[in-house]
């Protein structure tokens, strides 16, 4: 009895600890938080504690879907050793990218680093972000990212830079092969079977799809095709919604189209084109060319299904599909079969030149990565971002260890073998031996050594001999190399572009912003129910009803504010 | 123990009231003790997150805190009851509340009262644990079933289609009409099993003896359930019944979550998606701790006045 009583008392006592302890925490940390200015000075002085060879540990999270690497894995290791530091990855998992920030943002707790993605305005406007105007100023290679004209883009309202964008970098000459935005996508083996046909508009491709399937109901090993699929899971839907802007000729603002001439903002949700797009979609889901479960797929059932070969065509983004699936149908042999898949140059008449590739960097001024308040050494993290962007780092980062992932010819080009290119595609080995940090800042285009692109992807003879037979051969057929020249390429729209970066950063405390919201969400529900709709005119009519109510005029005035702010501010510069 | 029993004891509780003196607090040192950290455990978990609420009355921005937010009033409220967004959710909310509450009610007590029928012990045991294994299941997993199952090429489509009770596979989560029912039988298959345990436990408690007399009156199965085993579970009905209806409003989150979609989302959506999604993913807290104020409001006024109902009708009740 007595040793129980001591038990409890010693339960109570512990609990009691525990939660004052919990309440300690918090009122420290927002105490920190409103001192965010004067920390960003005082961390200097104590920046030269790290060079005692201790490896320091930093925590990432990544508001975009993403896979862990193991704790032992192999490059990691290798850069932790040359930087004096690594970085624990954590990525979003079932929830929406805000969701995720503002639940962190709730906690007021964060890890060293963050990529808030549209998440991100909501982060400064907690005061959890670090001002790393002062430290991208002290470490060169971060400061050589950018131009004076694109890190005064990324100042937000306050005059301070708190994000540094991770993509559109290109350094030394360009080397592009991969088309890494949307398109309209079709199997190689679709292609072959007709002959390699010319296919320029929407008509035209559909109906390749449906002869083709009517010829060919299964693949080789009897499994049914899906002729045409549309991704519309949460913000994905992009598969499903923002084609009409292409279908014109436009290139990718996203959320509007931006008329180059006049530089007007023009809806492309209520845009003849649209209206046409989606009827050409009712009627091919009506003739079962587009798969049923379309709308209540989720993104990991979409992939799953890309990764069997199935399916003969989609619009989706290079980057939303490719790494998964490209690397799934390696593994499967299935390229051999033609289930790769190619973008084609489609718009809605063949006189409409199209703009699905764009030549240059896109700077992407919404989101990047960041340094919260919750980090103890700002000055070690920046030095790290620095480290990881020097030209040795960054071939281990995505060519991976010399003589291991790939080989230096004698002229001292990198090459790999087709043992490292299966390596380099395997989820196994990609877990327990390559890092690259891929939410770190990093670039495209040449090494500095002049020979090589900074990534296998962007080395020509190294990205032709890595396709598979097939697939060169249907290159061939259209006399293209790349999947760019597939597309024919364009020059950079503007210097407004892209708007999506504005509307991604867009949140209910502007009518604009909620306007936006209110767009998506009957965007949501009305977009599948037209194309499901038994009677399209009808349904059509009810969306632009609907449509009309969500005040889009306050979207698209913000819109054309914003075009207008970044055409004063870019004229600046010229 | 009889309800007469029980009811006689309670008078005589209210008759001789307990004089509090040193003595007895020192006797009840123990239990005090242990009530006094449940206290504080209420007080800290349930109590002090109350002052929350404040944001509700503020335009709250996470850098100011509550202590420096403006103070707007009843602004946030008045956005709330005129968004015809809310309004379609609280109606879901409550559709898919009461759905929950009878059918999963109703199944229980059944179920319950089919398994103590039940004279195979072995056959019994089995039968139960099977039926509250799936309680154990988190509803990521129940939701992955169900979606696979009910896809377009999904068994049940398949088993549909094999026996000619339809011509085409039908998409069901394409249509809103047959959301609502699918959360109920999702809720059924989930949680059947383990909600019908604390009727089985009241079962037992019936004195073996009212059987026997029953019997031994010539009342066959049916009467005896419906004039010993109903009575008997009675008060254990009326408290969860009670229970449960505070608890409507917080029709779930998880399982409309995860299988919500654009097409379904006007039925699908419960008030705790609409906080999470305007007060957390917009970074409105101030909306979402509003719409969550509401559903305390609407859940406090349930359970007051179904409390209300069982007193009049002088039957168990909570306070």
């Amino acid at each position: 009895m007595k040793k129980k009583q001591l038990l409890s008392l010693l339960l109570g006592a512990t609990l009691s600890i525990a939660l004052l302890a919990g309440c300690g925490s918090k009122t420290d940390e927002s105490a920190t938080e409103t001192s965010t200015d004067s920390a960003t000075t005082t961390t200097e002085a104590d920046a030269g504690e790290t060079s005692n060879g201790e490896i320091k540990e930093f925590t990432a999270f990544f508001a975009v879907a993403g896979t862990e690497i193991n704790d032992d894995n192999e490059i990691q290791t290798i850069i932790a050793e040359k930087t004096g530091a690594k970085v624990k990855e954590t990525w979003l998992t079932g929830q929406t990218d805000k969701e995720a920030i503002g639940t962190f943002i709730a906690g007021g707790e964060y890890p060293d680093f963050i990529e808030g993605g549209s998440g991100t305005p909501q982060l400064i406007d907690a005061g959890a972000l670090v001002a790393l105007d002062d430290y991208i100023e002290k470490y060169p290679n971060i400061k050589a990212l950018f131009s004076e004209e694109d890190w005064n883009k990324l100042r937000q309202t306050d005059g301070h830079i708190y994000f540094i964008p991770q993509f559109g970098t290109v350094k030394n000459e360009e080397k592009v092969c991969t088309h890494n935005d949307e398109a309209f996508w079709i199997q190689t083996r679709v292609l072959k079977w007709a002959g390699y046909p010319e296919v320029k508009t929407m008509d035209q491709y559909f109906e390749l799809i449906e002869s083709y399937q009517a010829a060919n109901p299964t693949m080789e090993d009897g499994t049914e095709n899906i002729p045409y699929t549309i991704l519309c899971e949460d913000w994905r839907y992009f598969c499903l919604e923002n084609a009409p802007q292409f279908l014109d000729g436009y290139p990718n603002d996203g959320s509007v189209i931006v008329d180059p001439v006049n530089l007007k903002i023009i809806d492309y949700n209520t845009t003849p084109t649209a209206k046409l797009y989606f009827q050409k979609l009712n009627e091919e889901y009506k003739k079962g060319i587009v798969d049923p479960e379309s709308f209540t797929q989720t993104y990991d059932e979409y992939i799953a299904k890309l990764s069997t070969g199935r399916v003969l065509g989609m619009i989706d983004q290079w980057w939303d599909f490719a790494y998964n699936v490209n690397d799934a149908l390696k593994q499967q042999e299935l390229d051999a079969q033609g289930c790769n898949y190619v973008p084609l140059p489609i718009t809605i008449s063949e006189d409409v030149k199209n703009q699905w590739h764009n030549s240059g960097a896109v700077l992407n001024v919404s989101s990047g990565l960041a340094v919260t308040t919750s980090c103890e050494d700002v000055d070690a993290a920046m030095k790290f971002v620095n480290d990881i962007l020097a030209q040795d780092i960054h071939d281990l980062r995505f060519w991976g260890v010399e003589d291991v992932d790939y080989n230096v010819t004698e002229t001292g080009e990198f090459a790999r073998t087709e043992e490292q290119r299966m390596n380099a595609s395997d989820t196994a080995y990609k877990a327990s031996n390559l890092c690259t940090y891929s939410y770190f800042p990093q670039y495209t285009g040449t090494s500095d050594d002049g020979i090589n692109a900074n990534r296998p992807d962007g080395q020509a003879s190294e990205f032709y001999d890595a396709l598979h037979p097939v697939l060169q051969e249907c290159f061939a057929a259209y006399g293209a190399k790349t999947y760019v020249d597939m597309l024919g390429t364009n020059e950079s729209p503007g210097s407004w572009y892209p708007m999506w970066s504005f509307s991604n950063s867009l949140n209910t405390s502007t009518p604009g912003g909620t306007a936006w919201v209110k767009i998506g969400e009957v965007k949501h529900e009305w977009l599948p129910k037209i194309v499901m709709a038994n009677d399209y005119e009808g349904a059509w009519a009810d969306y632009m009803e609907v449509y009309k109510n969500c005040d889009s005029q306050a979207f698209l005035s913000e819109m054309q504010t914003e075009l207008d702010r970044r055409m004063a501010e870019s004229a600046k510069f010229n | 123990m009889s309800l007469l029993m029980k009811k006689k004891v309670k008078e005589k509780i209210n008759e001789v009231p307990i004089q509090i003196t040193w003595k007895e607090i020192k006797r009840q040192k123990v239990l005090l003790f242990w009530s006094f950290i449940i206290v504080i455990y209420g007080v800290i978990f349930y109590y002090l997150p109350l002052t929350g609420w404040v944001m509700a009355f503020q335009n709250y921005k996470p850098k100011d805190g509550i202590f420096h937010s403006q103070f707007i009033g009843f602004a946030k409220f008045e956005q709330l009851f005129h968004d015809a967004t809310f309004l379609r959710v609280i109606r879901n909310t409550l559709g898919m509340g009461v759905i929950n509450l009878v059918v999963s009610f109703i199944t229980a007590i059944v179920f319950a009262i089919l398994l103590n029928e039940l004279r195979n012990k072995n056959g019994k045991k089995l039968v139960q644990t099977i039926s509250y294994l799936p309680h154990f299941l988190s509803w990521i997993i129940v939701t992955g079933i169900l979606h696979e199952a009910l896809s377009g090429s999904g068994i049940v489509n398949e088993l549909l289609v094999k026996f000619n009770f339809i011509d085409a596979p039908i998409n069901f989560f394409a249509h809103p009409k047959f959301f609502w029912p699918i959360v109920a039988f999702a809720n059924i298959w989930k949680e059947t099993g383990w909600n019908a345990i604390i009727y089985l436990a009241a079962i037992t408690a019936i004195d073996p003896c009212l059987y026997e007399a029953a019997a031994i009156d010539g009342a066959g199965r049916w009467a005896r359930i419906k004039y010993v085993t109903l009575p008997g579970i009675k008060p254990t009905i009326i408290i969860l019944l009670l229970m449960n209806v505070g608890n409507v409003l917080n029709a779930g989150f998880e399982i409309q979550y995860l299988l919500g979609n654009g097409l379904v989302q006007s039925v699908s959506q419960t008030i705790d998606i609409y906080v999470l999604k305007w007060g957390i993913s917009q970074g409105d807290y101030a909306i979402g701790t509003a719409a969550g104020i509401f559903k305390s409001l609407v859940s406090i006024i349930l359970i007051v006045i179904a409390n209300m109902i069982a007193k009049h009708n002088d039957e168990e009740r909570l306070f």
